[in-house]
């Protein structure tokens, strides 16, 4: 047999799985992460078209399986992140934010304005506790995941879920 | 106006999207994704390992045909599948693998048909030079050879045998574009990119008996490319014609199975 010059053979090919695979698999879990992200319908589903339009764009840089998961919630967290910075741009010159939240409140009931209470504390914590809270709770994704979706430790991915509990908790009690 | 999840869309004791909510917003975000997608969508090409004759290949096959054959002890398999993913959509699949490996088999027993059939898909090579060189050297059969010049004279580019070398080097389909059977012109076999042990292996397959020492058998009969006749080497016409013009088949039988005649001056046996 001819001598090896390189030897960099894959044992087994481990691909990424095909993008519709991944899609059927994510779609559900990914839905609940974004609408429970951004309570809005509409935003929901434009960013979900925009995650997996970025994400099969991106497609052919994933060479495994492995993080699959995590780097999907990485992107819709980005697009997330740059949907807030446009909104508080916006509502810089238009002002018209508190006018919505305005109706919003005075349209709910009594039923849900605990739930709107929680939400609008949700929207009060730091961006990064806020992920790594929904991710944890209504994503159910491993600290590790958090941590690789927001590039930081695992650790720092357990604090921030604890402190944002921690201020959850406090605001609950204040308010009742 | 933005549409807010309205309060029956919504379970208050988890504070969750109802799943029939979810569902609903799941139906047309599939039709949304898909209208969206379906403009850059990649075609699909299944991948597999060949546990074969000639060792370990990775084997890529596209709807247009087999599109990458690498030996994985001497190239980089990860290199090759992330060219392969800049331009499809990778799958899995050992039956396509199978398939591939047991048509490579059949050749090396000596079944000339077996790898002839199966269209290929040079999406890989870039170079419409190179794409020339590859899709001419298909044309030459098994049981022969060809010299880099030779090649190169044959795609309209006498002075590019340098250029051709480099093609054969960077051939992603060996064997099924077959770069093992293009030698030096002065008759010594060359490199291989799969090692020489491999190109001896192959054209050995074929019916060609050269070693490193002796080089082109002496029964061999020269063919020329544009008149479809073939000499042996004594010939008059062979000293006359320039040598890039020939291809060099293994005896008579071979070159009167490519469709040429033989020269009524030499009359080879």
């Amino acid at each position: 047999m001819p001598q090896s010059r390189k030897i960099n053979a894959p044992a087994t090919l481990d691909l990424p799985p095909p993008f519709d695979e991944a899609v059927a698999r994510y779609e559900r879990e990914l839905m609940r992460f974004l609408l429970r992200t951004t309570r809005d319908h509409d935003d929901a589903l434009d960013l979900f078209q925009e995650t997996w339009l970025r994400a099969y764009r991106a497609w052919p840089k994933l060479e495994s399986a492995a993080g699959l998961r995590p780097w999907l919630y990485r992107i819709a967290t980005n697009l997330c992140l740059n949907r807030t910075r446009d909104r508080m741009r916006r509502s810089r010159v238009i002002g018209d934010e508190e006018i919505d939240l305005e109706r919003a409140s005075a349209g709910s009931n009594g039923a849900h304005e605990g739930v709107l209470h929680l939400k609008a504390a949700i929207a009060q914590l730091p961006h990064n506790q806020r992920e790594a809270l929904v991710m944890r709770k209504f994503g159910g994704l491993e600290y590790a995941e958090i941590a690789h979706a927001l590039s930081c430790s695992a650790e720092s991915a357990r604090a921030g879920v604890y402190q944002a509990l921690k201020k959850l908790k406090l605001s609950v009690e204040l308010s009742s | 106006m933005k549409k807010a999840l309205q309060p029956d869309e919504f379970d208050p004791a988890s504070d969750e999207a109802t799943d029939a909510a979810i569902d609903k917003m799941l139906l047309l975000a599939r039709q949304r994704l898909a209208r969206a997608i379906a403009p850059i969508r990649r075609s699909v090409a299944r991948v597999g390992i060949i546990e074969s004759p000639l060792g370990r290949l990775l084997a890529a096959e596209s709807p247009r045909g087999l599109v990458a054959l690498t030996y994985l002890d001497t190239r980089d398999g990860t290199t090759v599948l992330a060219a392969l993913r800049q331009k499809f959509d990778l799958v899995e699949d050992a039956e396509t693998a199978a398939r591939i490996g047991g048509e490579i088999e059949r050749h090396l027993a000596g079944d000339d048909d077996a790898i002839v059939h199966r269209p290929i898909d040079l999406s890989l090579v870039v170079s419409p030079f190179q794409r020339r060189a590859l899709t001419r050297l298909r044309e030459v059969p098994a049981g022969s050879v060809v010299t880099y010049q030779g090649l190169a004279a044959a795609i309209g580019s006498p002075s590019s045998q340098r250029a051709v070398g480099t093609t054969m080097a960077s051939n992603p389909l060996p064997i099924y574009v077959p770069c093992h059977r293009v030698i030096k012109s002065d008759g010594k076999i060359g490199n291989y990119g799969g090692g020489v042990e491999r190109k001896l292996k192959l054209l050995r397959a074929e019916g060609f008996e050269v070693d490193r020492g002796d080089r082109i058998p002496p029964q061999a009969v020269y063919g020329h490319w544009q008149s479809r006749i073939f000499c042996s080497p004594t010939c008059s016409a062979v000293r006359r014609a320039e040598r890039k013009k020939w291809i060099i088949f293994t005896d008579s039988a071979r070159a009167r199975g490519a469709g040429m005649r033989a020269c009524k001056l030499c009359r080879p046996a």
